[in-house]
């Protein structure tokens, strides 16, 4: 890989200290990559593979299986993207210096100065 | 205007001066020391978090043609419009694969276009011109539909004058389309972000009630189903076949199910990687809230899901199924549905919602092709040395451009002209899928194989969706067609030779050692979470010396 000059991060070497702790946490963690890997597929072929829910019946209340299956499936969506999430922060270790500075992390939603 | 309701009128002239006032004083919002700076007026100085974030990125995901055009393929069609339902939730374990890393690295390297990352990842000004092309391709006759989805909504209101010119007719959409040019020039991205509270609140409001509403005046769900099976399995006189379909039918040609599964995964892989929805991604502070908010955005997807029952909501009242056939246009059943179900100050209300509906999605569609227009072609070929003033400055004009080309796409065109190159618009932006997220994991690909891959996806998307017809039709009748006897998404059958070529060309290029071109990302890059946002002064002169 080469190196281009262009690169703006003059204080390259933490950042490079940091980056190779954390190249690899899919190999550190591979039970955790493996159920964020399988959370995220389920998610898209629970949809994509429509004849699993292309069917009439059993009607639930009063609604056909398909569009019951549709409604309900999107809550179940955001639940496994939000566990999915939650195990992914697992992988990364906490950086140390920088992120976790109050100031910014802490006032998500203030209109006023930045 | 002899047939227009005074109370719907009225509250839907206020809610948008209210919009409208609130799109200017965004100016104000969250102020930078020095605004006439791309990532202040084009990413609203890149740090909104989760709470903003989840707003805009609803208010951008979720267009006002949506709210129309969905429900109105479910009228028309029947299950096939429930693609849209499916799509919207697989679009979010999608994105929440690839968008982290395209936060990340746009972060880290100051990029504002998706186009700005394809130069620095493939050293490639070539590439980064053809992004930015069909980013701008697609997103004008996106933004046209925007005002096509408003149109439905004045001629229900009957706000179209009198007159049989079609200046005279269309001065409502003028007047709307103007104070929307205005506020998006003053503000920005700051603009759609704020109005964004009201889209979601009305819109939100709006669906809530009417789903549980509606079905007590038509006799429950049971007899909205019934009805619409019914209705679906009847022979139209036409064209001699069903109606539509009440559930996917697994024969191999018609809506069945793998039209409906490639037309919601081909939508889905295309959706964030429009320009409009990049925009609203890249305008987040940390990468977090992006993964957040794929888990909280389909949150928003249920109400689309609801939006789509309307359809056969509509096709139930017989009051408004005759009028949507008499009018002809399908576009109008939920405009109908909600002038027929509702006392006037709601009706007021649900219109009022799905205008704003479509001012904040024509917004942020406006900024982000200005944004492609100044930083890909306009600094990239004209001017390299632009400072970030002119930049901006560029932007802010490119913008009104925009808009009032989609404008005159919407009022000098026949609508369906522009629902068509809507549905190419899809086509279109999918053929940059390769290139854009194919880059951001590896970079294996050749700069040149992806240039041809991706002609050769635009040329045969183009043609085979001019080809399609139909009974009543004879070119763009939808946006399938039949591949080895199936039934399959245009847009999908092009990404995959656009794959293809772009894989063995690759292959092709390198064993000839064509030139690769520099890249100037580096891997731990794409994983990056700078808490700061990139800091203004380097942008404009940094970036122009790494040419």
């Amino acid at each position: 890989m080469t190196e281009p000059t262009a690169t703006p991060s003059t204080p390259g070497d933490p950042q490079r200290a940091a980056a190779t702790r954390q190249t690899n946490p899919v190999a550190a963690h591979p039970i955790t990559s493996l159920a964020i890997g399988v959370l995220v597929a389920a998610a898209i072929l629970g949809t994509l593979i429509v004849p699993i829910y292309a069917r009439e019946t059993p009607y639930v209340g009063d609604f056909p299986f398909f569009y019951f299956y549709l409604l309900i499936y999107m809550p179940a969506v955001a639940l496994v993207l939000w566990i999915a999430m939650l195990l992914q922060r697992r992988l990364t270790p906490r950086q140390p210096a920088g992120p976790g500075s109050p100031g910014t992390a802490g006032d998500p939603v203030s209109g006023g100065v930045r | 205007m002899s047939n227009v309701n005074t109370v719907v009128f009225t509250i839907v002239v206020a809610l948008f001066v209210l919009v409208a006032c609130i799109g200017l004083a965004a100016s104000r919002w969250r102020r930078a020391d020095d605004m006439l700076h791309l990532n202040e007026w084009g990413l609203a100085g890149r740090g909104f978090g989760t709470f903003i974030g989840w707003f805009l990125l609803g208010g951008d995901l979720y267009t006002a043609y949506t709210f129309i055009a969905v429900p109105a393929l479910v009228f028309a069609s029947g299950s096939i419009g429930f693609f849209a339902v499916s799509y919207t939730i697989m679009v979010f374990p999608i994105a929440f694969i690839f968008l982290p890393r395209l936060w990340s690295i746009c972060r880290v390297h100051n990029y504002v276009t998706p186009a700005d990352f394809i130069r620095g990842r493939y050293g490639s000004r070539g590439l980064s011109l053809a992004t930015a092309f069909t980013g701008i391709l697609s997103l004008m006759p996106y933004i046209a539909l925007q005002l096509v989805g408003i149109q439905a909504v004045l001629t229900v209101m009957g706000v179209e004058a009198d007159s049989t010119n079609k200046y005279v007719q269309d001065i409502p959409l003028f007047v709307a389309f103007v104070v929307l040019a205005i506020y998006t020039y003053v503000s920005g991205l700051r603009a759609p972000a704020a109005i964004s509270f009201v889209k979601d609140t009305l819109i939100y409001v709006f669906v809530i009630v009417a789903v549980f509403y509606i079905p007590t005046r038509l006799g429950g769900w049971s007899h909205i189903f019934g009805t619409a099976q019914t209705h679906m399995a009847a022979i139209n006189p036409e064209t001699k076949k069903p109606n539509g379909t009440f559930i996917p039918t697994s024969k191999s040609v018609g809506s069945t199910q793998l039209d409906f599964a490639t037309l919601a995964l081909g939508s889905a892989l295309a959706l964030f990687i429009y320009p409009h929805t990049i925009t609203g991604a890249l305008a987040t502070k940390r990468r977090d809230v992006v993964k957040r908010n794929m888990a909280l955005l389909p949150a928003y997807s249920v109400l689309l899901a609801c939006i789509a029952l309307f359809g056969y909501m509509a096709l139930t009242d017989k009051p408004t199924a005759a009028a949507v056939k008499k009018a002809g246009n399908t576009q109008l059943a939920v405009p109908y549905l909600i002038q027929h179900m509702f006392p006037s100050w709601f009706t007021g209300i649900a219109f009022g919602a799905i205008i704003i509906g479509a001012l904040v999605p024509a917004a942020i569609m406006a900024i982000a092709a200005a944004n492609l227009f100044t930083r890909n072609i306009f600094k990239d070929f004209f001017k390299p040395d632009a400072s970030p003033r002119l930049e901006t400055r560029v932007s802010q004009w490119a913008s009104l451009v925009v808009k009032f080309g989609a404008l005159a796409f919407a009022v000098w065109l026949p609508h369906t002209f522009a629902i068509n190159l809507q549905l190419l618009g899809g086509v279109w932006i999918l053929q940059i899928f390769v290139m854009l997220v194919g880059g951001l994991f590896t970079r294996w690909f050749h700069r040149w194989a992806l240039v041809i891959g991706w002609a050769a996806g635009m040329i045969y998307g183009t043609i085979a969706a001019y080809n399609v017809h139909s009974p009543t039709s004879s070119h763009w009748a939808s946006s399938s067609d039949i591949v080895f006897g199936h039934t399959v998404y245009i847009g999908l059958t092009a990404l995959v030779i656009n794959v293809v070529l772009s894989v063995v060309l690759t292959v092709v290029f390198k064993a000839v050692k064509a030139p690769e071109g520099a890249d100037e990302t580096l891997p731990h890059q794409y994983t990056a979470d700078p808490v700061d946002a990139p800091a203004p002064e380097p942008a404009g002169v940094g970036a122009a010396a790494s040419d």
